[in-house]
């Protein structure tokens, strides 16, 4: 915990959440938002509500203000019929969306947190978490960076993502392999494609752009994030989780 | 005093031409047939077929089509929303709509603005799914767009002023009107969105020269009223909430003096248990008498909706030979993914086949009702097709030439949904729980990472006597564009990813493309002007117009 920006955490997630409260707070979202925001959070262009990127607010009190106005000449009419409680519950999900989205309820299992501070270590050092994950910048492009996962995050759902990691794959971190016409096999990350063309973040971590009628194969790829399964311990992966768990904004320290 | 005599005579005569010019009499509203150059209604013709009668480009020249010209709007807030009007073209002037509500006319040969009247929607207009307009109707000098406030105006297509502006509903109760409206003789004919918000929904018929009402179909009913008795709930109120919005244009058959409307879905959308019954007449297709606004017949697609599916599809006419028979019909290409071929003088069931993957349902019983397999639970079901449907408010087309139907569809999507407590609180949204999506449902996003399995898009061309898709052109992303047939064989429609295709009507086959770099979510149109065939289609927040080079 020593090196975490507390001052940032706040703008993040002031405080826990009861989990009776972001539970009621799922309901609502399900009921009110997840229309235009979608399941993830992330439909609104520029707007994530999983990673706390608002465009009007900030703070608990700032998101209960917004939610209640309104945005003028926009689909986010005022609710002004939402008590201070049930807003203060939909703030407690949004602040507590997990990976998955809406419907994947939160991971809840009890899993065994370790050391932080050990798990920062193995992290940055023999782990080879940062080989290619950063914290607020450092890692690789093609990876994403791990900054504010912990405010994303059940502690559960981050063990499974470290012992299976190719359980799920979220849009935005597949990865595609191209074969084109000439043999050249090229991998990246998927940035985009449509029906005539297809753009990747390859393996040097350059932008490339393909035509489809020019490639003889393209499928989606596993993760290529391995398993910490049969290489870490059972307690190393505790103090991983511990440390994840310490990251709790974008701006999160490194 | 020759000279100036000899002038102003010449004056007198060019304006009288005008005004021959402006008018568009309900007579060439029933004849578009004989008046290929323009685009006079929403859907090209009463029928619904979306079907030009142009034959300059064609098959082998299409590939060669050039932009002519593009028009940038400007609204306010338009922008960031879909463009979804479909143009008009009526004596030498084209007029559309920028989302909210911007009307514009324009010339159609250089894209150049003769008037825009920036309406300004009241504050407290409300709309589920974006603040969009599908377009406008036309009779003699006068325009008529619905807005997002809940109101009818009527506009003179010269100066761009306001006649008349009236109230549909209350906008604080969650009124608007998106759908373009249709005129019938002198009855300017239209009817509210709003079905999330809990509104009882109505097709009603207003005096073109005034804004009088003439009638009102409530397509809730109340007391007393056929239907109501599909509105089970103990307390008998239900009905006050009960939905039935309207928001894609119906068709006219002036023989049988019959109009076809799609009605949404019931109030709240995703948990039925205070409306039980069937909920008539939502999600239902209603005929229509359009000189009373009395009910004919109807027929039912999804009784007590829990998906929203709707019927807000675009009722197509034509007469087509089925199991040996001439038959009159109309054909709808649901968003509950089921292609229906109904009787359109009695409403009796012909044929129904999906189109898509579809497990809502098993089959149907021997009147057309379907059988029901699934509904949302609290624990969640899994449910094909997704919310948004196996296709929507985009507009097919019909060709008489090739006899296929053509429809925009999301292929094989699918939803979660969830049963959750819903309450009623006036100009909130009344709807439970949304599903969850794959394809986010109004995204104006450009970038697609997703993968085939979580759904994608086609254009595809269905045989009305068989229900047998005949082919289909696939998209990787969905598409929420309206399709253009024209009687040299082609198919003009577009896509999410900005593409607007030419394909071969017959086979499905690409003839051109271009990249228009915007969503298409329109009806694309064709006209002529001075011996030349244009096709105009909005993409973004552009109106695009292509056609051969001289």
């Amino acid at each position: 915990m020593g090196l975490l920006g507390l001052g940032f955490a706040a703008n993040a997630q002031e405080h826990s959440y009861a989990p009776s409260d972001i539970e009621n707070g799922r309901g609502l979202y399900q009921g009110n938002c997840l229309g235009c925001h979608g399941n993830n959070g992330d439909s609104v262009e520029g707007v994530n509500l999983g990673k706390g990127r608002f465009r009007h607010a900030s703070s608990d009190e700032d998101l209960i203000a917004l939610i209640r106005a309104g945005i003028p000449s926009t689909l986010m009419v005022a609710r002004p019929q939402f008590s201070y409680g049930e807003l203060r519950s939909l703030v407690a999900f949004l602040r507590n969306m997990q990976t998955g989205g809406v419907l994947t309820a939160a991971d809840t299992r009890e899993v065994k947190i370790g050391d932080a501070k050990a798990g920062q270590q193995l992290f940055f050092g023999k782990g080879g978490c940062s080989k290619c994950h950063g914290v607020n910048g450092g890692g690789s492009r093609l990876s994403p960076d791990l900054a504010g996962i912990g405010s994303q995050r059940s502690p559960a759902s981050l063990e499974t993502s470290l012992q299976d990691p190719r359980k799920e794959v979220r849009e935005g971190n597949r990865f595609m392999q191209v074969t084109t016409k000439a043999g050249v096999v090229i991998t990246g990350k998927l940035m985009n494609q449509d029906t005539h063309s297809v753009q990747l973040m390859n393996e040097k971590e350059k932008l490339v752009s393909l035509l489809k009628k020019d490639l003889s194969a393209q499928a989606m790829m596993p993760s290529p994030m391995p398993s910490t399964q049969d290489v870490l311990s059972p307690t190393q992966v505790a103090d991983l989780v511990a440390y994840l768990l310490t990251l709790k904004s974008e701006e999160s320290a490194k | 005093m020759k000279s100036f005599i000899k002038y102003s005579g010449a004056l007198i005569l060019t304006l009288a031409t005008l005004h021959t010019q402006a008018q568009v009499t309900s007579e060439r509203l029933l004849h578009t047939a004989a008046d290929p150059g323009s685009w006079l209604l929403y859907h090209g013709s009463y029928d619904g077929h979306r079907n030009s009668a142009l034959k300059q480009i064609t098959p082998a020249n299409v590939g060669k089509l050039k932009l002519q010209w593009i028009w940038q709007q400007r609204s306010r807030g338009g922008a960031s929303e879909k463009f979804e009007a479909t143009p008009l073209l009526a004596d030498g002037v084209m007029y559309t709509v920028a989302a909210p509500n911007d009307v514009v006319a324009l010339d159609p040969l250089t894209g150049r603005v003769f008037w825009t009247l920036a309406y300004t929607p009241a504050p407290e207009a409300r709309v589920c799914c974006g603040r969009v307009n599908r377009g406008l109707a036309i009779h003699g000098d006068t325009l008529f767009m619905g807005a997002i406030d809940g109101h009818l105006l009527a506009i003179d297509t010269v100066s761009g002023q306001i006649k008349w502006n009236i109230a549909l509903g209350d906008a604080a109760l969650g009124y608007s009107v998106t759908v373009a409206p249709l005129v019938i003789g002198n009855k300017v004919i239209v009817g509210p969105a709003g079905g999330e918000f809990g509104i009882r929904g109505f097709i009603a018929a207003y005096d073109v020269g005034t804004g009088k009402e003439i009638w009102k179909f409530h397509t809730v009913p109340g007391p007393g009223e056929p239907g109501f008795e599909s509105w089970k709930d103990p307390a008998k109120e239900a009905w006050l909430t009960g939905g039935g919005s309207i928001w894609t244009t119906g068709s006219y058959d002036p023989e049988l003096n019959l109009m076809y409307w799609g009605v949404g879905n019931p109030g709240p959308d995703w948990n039925g248990d205070s409306r039980p019954g069937d909920n008539l007449y939502t999600d239902t297709l209603v005929a229509l008498n359009p000189d009373t606004g009395k009910l004919v017949w109807h027929y039912q697609f999804t009784p007590h909706d829990e998906m929203d599916y709707d019927a807000t599809q675009v009722p197509v006419l034509a007469d087509i030979n089925f199991n040996g028979k001439p038959r009159k019909v109309v054909m709808t290409a649901n968003r509950n993914g089921v292609f229906y071929v109904i009787d359109r003088t009695n409403g009796s069931f012909l044929l129904g086949k999906p189109f898509v993957s579809v497990n809502w349902m098993s089959g149907f019983e021997k009147n057309g009702r379907p059988i029901r397999a699934l509904a949302p639970t609290e624990a969640g079901t899994f449910i094909m097709p997704n919310n948004q449907g196996a296709t929507n408010w985009y507009p097919p087309s019909f060709s008489p030439q090739t006899g296929l139907f053509y429809v925009p569809t999301w292929m094989d999507t699918y939803s979660v949904y969830t049963k959750r407590p819903v309450t009623y609180t006036p100009g909130q949204q009344y709807i439970g729980a949304y599903p969850t999506m794959a394809v986010p449902a109004l995204s104006v996003r450009t970038v697609n990472q997703r993968v085939h399995e979580e759904g994608y898009g086609a254009i595809q061309a269905i045989d009305p006597a068989t229900g047998d898709v005949k082919w289909r052109h696939e998209m990787t992303d969905v598409t929420d564009s309206g399709v253009l047939s024209t009687a040299a064989n082609l198919v003009f429609a577009g896509g999410r990813e900005g593409f607007f295709y030419a394909l071969n009507a017959t086979t499905g086959e690409e003839l051109w493309r271009a990249n228009l770099g915007g969503q298409v979510a329109s009806g694309p149109i064709s006209y002529e002007i001075n011996g030349k065939q244009y096709i105009a289609v909005s993409a973004g927040s552009g109106l695009f117009v292509f056609a051969l080079e001289n």
